[in-house]
This record gives structure tokens, sequence and C-alpha cells, in this order.
């Protein structure tokens, strides 16, 4: 990189030194108004409210400004206490729960069956892919409709398969799993193409090497294929935890804003929602917002921490 | 393959190695052979995976044309009955040409604003003119790792002081820079030879002119890389315009979906309808363009975006 960045830099040196000193002078000035507006706009919509994130849980903020108060660590107390609070952080992290690992084997098995040059396995990678560019609340629409519990496709595929149906996103312990089903229908295809980007790298010659010296297929795969696949397998677990535990959209769609039924839907991003913009509770909210983020970045750290330890890298 | 021939191995006579290299293309050939098997297998079970992934955009497609008798029935309907009356009175009666209009107009100009505060971006800091250009980069780059949900309550309360909350505009300024593209066309500038921009100094262009005329033409594929995911994570936002407005006037498609949803939650033609019309634009866009997706989520970006 240090290689390729001296080149445009000498360039403008050299451009710089040869009609005189005024042309040296100007040129800073039109490269900081060329920065100027991308500057300004992470500033203003980034960094500055990054800021403000740390600073207005500790106060009660108030919209129009009069009767802000200092509120020192009320508020995250507040939250702490609050049980419904635990109850979204518990459904937050339930839902990466489910989310994770399913990701992850259903990326990795899919990737391996559509893994090939051929047109057909292009058409169809790009028919699992489709659901990831669809907008989400008008695609969950239809989902709600299929978990229908009387009318619905779901309990008619359930039937089918001679079992029980299921209330699905009426049902206090199926709701969750019924959004991380229509979570994996629109997200999962992205998985599948960041395994494949990955198979696609992989050293051909290793994979060779292991069948002259007599691995099964099942032996190459997992003693060769997987372990050289592990920064992928990280990543993919590094994204969709990120996912899980920021989801809003979806949940918002299959419970029309409720986080139902009763709050088994409610996670800690759409509890927030609800707090800061629901009922105009901005400290609170923000606070709760400060929460979020540290559970994040423990979480996302341990994995972090995992992948140095097990993670292959070349 | 003529030179798996018996006896004469491209005119030589056949040596024990040479046989036995025949030997091994013959393995080779038997093991391509269960190639071709397991690659029709694969096929097939991967049209079954794909046929799944389709099924539910068949279900609302059914759904949104059946007749009324056929809706509330059990076991459910698989095949349509083709009555469009549920389309026609979502155009009509719910403002979608203006939800359509105003996704429009918000995907659009974020695109074109964050695509120009990119390129003029990139184009300063490859340019090295630019005092600690190396540190104003990396400053950027920490945007990305900011957590979005820190900043919802903090950039309403931005929006609210420059009065910009419930407009079409508080929906694109906070996505008016791209870190990724800056990032992308920073690393395309920068690797661009040397040579193009001495020739075109000697055509007497200035850096303006050679970014507009040469630069900008050549970072084409980046940029409608970069531009289709800032559009479809636009055009799909639904948390910020949720968030940042109330009026239907200035809403974007996704939020009138969610009121029609809560307004109307048992027409489920109608739901269905609208739903699809919602869709439909970035199924055909993607139609076109899921090489560049594809070739995007590879490169490791994914779709932003409220």
């Amino acid at each position: 990189m240090t290689a390729t960045l001296l080149e445009p830099v000498e360039v403008a040196t050299r451009r710089g030194a040869e009609p005189g000193r005024r042309r040296r002078q100007r040129s800073p000035l039109v490269s900081v108004l060329m920065v100027a507006p991308a500057v300004l706009f992470l500033a203003l919509f980034v960094f500055l409210p990054a800021a403000m994130a740390l600073g207005i849980g500790f106060f009660h903020y108030h919209l129009l400004g009069v009767g802000t108060t200092f509120a020192g660590l009320t508020n995250f107390k507040d939250a702490l206490s609050y049980p419904i609070f635990w109850r979204a952080a518990e459904n937050t992290a339930l839902f990466a729960l489910l989310m994770v690992p399913t990701t992850l084997v259903g990326s990795v098995a899919i990737a391996l069956v559509l893994n090939g040059t051929s047109r057909g396995f292009g058409l169809l990678r790009s028919i699992v892919l489709l659901p990831y560019v669809t907008p989400v609340v008008a695609t969950a629409i239809g989902w709600i409709w299929i978990f229908n519990p009387q009318y619905g496709v779901a309990n008619y595929v359930l039937h089918g398969l001679g079992l029980p149906g299921s209330q699905w996103l009426l049902s206090p312990t199926m709701a969750l799993p019924s959004v991380a089903i229509y979570t994996l229908w629109h997200g999962l295809g992205f998985d599948v193409v960041l395994v494949l980007a990955g198979l696609a790298s992989l050293p051909r010659d290793v994979m060779e090497a292991a069948s002259i010296d007599g691995a099964g297929r099942w032996q190459r795969f997992y003693k060769v294929q997987m372990p050289l696949l592990s920064p992928t397998l990280f990543f993919v677990a590094f994204v969709s935890t990120l996912g899980a535990l920021q989801s809003f959209s979806q949940i918002y769609a299959l419970s029309s804003g409720q986080g139902g039924p009763g709050f088994a839907t409610t996670t800690l991003l759409l509890l927030i929602y609800q707090t800061a913009f629901s009922y105009f509770h901005f400290s609170y909210g923000a606070a709760m917002a400060l929460l979020l983020v540290v559970m994040i970045l423990v979480v996302v750290g341990f994995q972090r921490w995992l992948a140095r330890r097990w993670a292959f890298y070349q | 393959m003529s030179a798996v021939a018996p006896g004469v191995v491209a005119g030589r006579p056949v040596t024990p190695e040479a046989r036995s290299g025949a030997a091994a293309r013959a393995r080779r050939l038997a093991l391509t052979g269960g190639h071709r098997r397991s690659k029709a297998i694969r096929l097939l079970v991967g049209a079954a995976i794909a046929a799944a992934f389709l099924f539910p955009v068949w279900i609302a497609l059914v759904t949104s044309v059946d007749r009324a008798s056929q809706v509330f029935v059990y076991p459910p309907h698989l095949l349509p009955s083709f009555d469009f009356s549920p389309y026609a009175r979502v155009w009509r009666m719910e403002d979608w040409p203006m939800y359509f209009e105003n996704t429009l107009f918000i995907s659009s100009v974020t695109v074109l604003l964050a695509l120009s505060t990119s390129i003029l971006a990139a184009w300063a800091l490859s340019l090295g003119g630019l005092r600690r250009s190396e540190a104003v980069f990396r400053t950027m780059l920490v945007a990305l790792i900011v957590p979005g949900e820190s900043l919802l309550v903090p950039n309403y309360l931005i929006l609210y002081k420059m009065h910009l909350v419930n407009t079409l505009w508080a929906q694109i300024v906070p996505f008016g820079a791209s870190v990724y593209g800056i990032y992308l066309l920073r690393e395309f500038f920068l690797g661009m030879p040397r040579s193009y921009w001495e020739a075109a100094r000697l055509d007497g262009a200035g850096p303006m002119r050679f970014l507009c005329s040469v630069a900008v033409p050549l970072a084409r594929p980046i940029l409608l890389t970069v531009g289709l995911y800032i559009f479809i994570g636009s055009w799909n936002s639904f948390q910020w315009p949720l968030i940042v407005t109330v009026s239907h006037s200035v809403q974007p498609i996704e939020v009138a979906v969610e009121s029609l949803q809560q307004a109307h939650s048992v027409d489920w033609r109608r739901l269905s309808a609208a739903g699809v019309i919602a869709t439909a634009p970035l199924v055909v866009l993607y139609a076109f363009i899921q090489k560049h997706i594809v070739a995007g989520i590879s490169r490791g970006e994914g779709l932003s975006g409220g």
C-alpha cells in the first residue's frame, strides 16, 4: 500500500514544484475544500452524535432545552432495575443465539451445494441472495400471513409433514424463533455469498494434496476446508452477531411495533426506540443504547478473542 | 484425449511411466464422472433450496391476486386466481404514487450527495497535497465502527435543532457521506497509473479537469457498486424514517406499508398487494445488477441505512 501511496504524492509535489510557488500554496486550499463536505457530514452526523451519545444518558434531557438537569447515573440505574430491560436483553441474547449458529451452518451448507462455476449454480445463487435486497417491512407482511395459525402456509407445511401446528408469531415461545426464521430467509443469502467468496479463495493445491494423500471427501471437508475457511466463518459469525444484536425492522414489522406477544419479541433496540421515540424519554433511551453498545462490545470482543485463538490465518 | 490411445503416445513408444500416466488419467476421468453425478445432485438440491427461498414470494403474489373468497381457506391456496382489484385499490386509495415519489427522491438524492462528497474527498485524500491526509482518512474510518444504535437519539436531537425533523431532508443528510465510498475510491485513485495524469497534464488539464474527465469515468464500476448499495439501503430504510417523520407526505414506502399493515391487518389481499408493489422495483433492479451486489459483498460491503 505504501508503494502505491508514494506515486500520487510524488505527482502532487512535482506538479506543485513546476508551475512555481503560487500553485503549491493553492493546491492545499482546493484539497481542503474538496474534503470539507464529507468531513462536515461525518462530523455532524457521526462524530458529534457519538460524542453526545456518551453524554445524554447522564442528563434528564428535554427537547425544548428547558428543564434539562444533570442526572448522574440515575438513567442507567433505572434501566438496570427495570425488569423489561432485562427481558429485552435476554430476548436480544436469545435472538443472537438462535441466529448465529443457524446462519453459520445454513450458509456453509448452502454454499457447499451451490459452489460451482456453471450457469445453473449462478442462477441459484442469485435466487438465494434475492431476499437480501428486498425491503423488510414489505416482505415481512407476507410472512405474517404465512405464519397465520389458522390459514397460513407454515402450519400447512407442518401438517403435511405430520407435525402439529404452531401459533408462530402469536405464541410467546415461538414468536422469537419465527422472527429468526424470517430473518434467515431475508439475510442468509448474504452469508452464503461470503462463504462462497471464502471457498473460492482457498488454495486448490492443498485440497488436491489431501485427496492424493487419500483423504476422503468428509475428511477433506473437516480437516482441510473448514480450518482454511475459519477466518471467513469467524467473519460470518461476527456479522450475524452484530445483525442479531441490532435487529429492529423485522421485529417491528412482525409484531406491529409492539414487541409482543407480551414482551416475547421486545429486543433492546425496540425497547430503546419505544422509550426514546414513543415516550420521548430521550436520556433514558440513550442510556439504554449505551448499555446495548457495551453488550455488543463485550460479545464482539469475546468473538475476536476466540478468532485470534482458533482461526487459521494464512 | 487422443493421448490415451493405446500403444503410442504422441508418436513415441509407450514406456511404463507413460502407461501409468494413462492410468492416472483414466482414474481422473472416472473421478470427473463422479464429479458430474455429484454436480447433478448438487444442482437438484440447490434448486430445492432456491425454491424454498422463492416460495414466500410466490405466496405473497398468489394472495395478492386471489379472489376474496379464496383467502381465508384451509388448506391455503397455492395457485392464483387473477383478481387484480387489490392492486388498483392500493394504488388509488393509499397515496402510493406519493410514497413512491418520496422514496425515489430520498434514495436518488442520497446517492448523488454521498457519491459527490465521496469522490471529492477521495480525490483530495489521494492527491497528497493535503496536510495530514493520512490522519484525516484514518479518522474517517473510525466512523465505520461507531455503533448505529447509539446515534439514534443524538441524531434526532441534532436534526430537531436544525428544524429538519419530519422532512424529506432528514432522511437524506445523515447519510450524506459514505466512508466505504471514500475508502474504495481513494484506493482506486491511488492505484491509477501515473502516466494517465502526466498525459492529461501535457494536454493542459488541471487536477479538477482530470478528475472529471478521466478519473471519475475510470472509477465507474466502483461508483456503480457503491451507488447501488446506497440506493438499495436508502430505498429499504425503515427505522430512521420511522423515527424522524410523522406526516404521510414525507414518508417513504416502507413506513407506508407498516401504517397500512396496522390499519388493515385482516385485508390480506390488499396488504399482499402493497408488499408486492413495494418489493417489485427492487426485484427488477436486482435482476440487472446482482453481479455488482455479489462483488460488493465479496469485498466486505453490506447494505447500510436505517
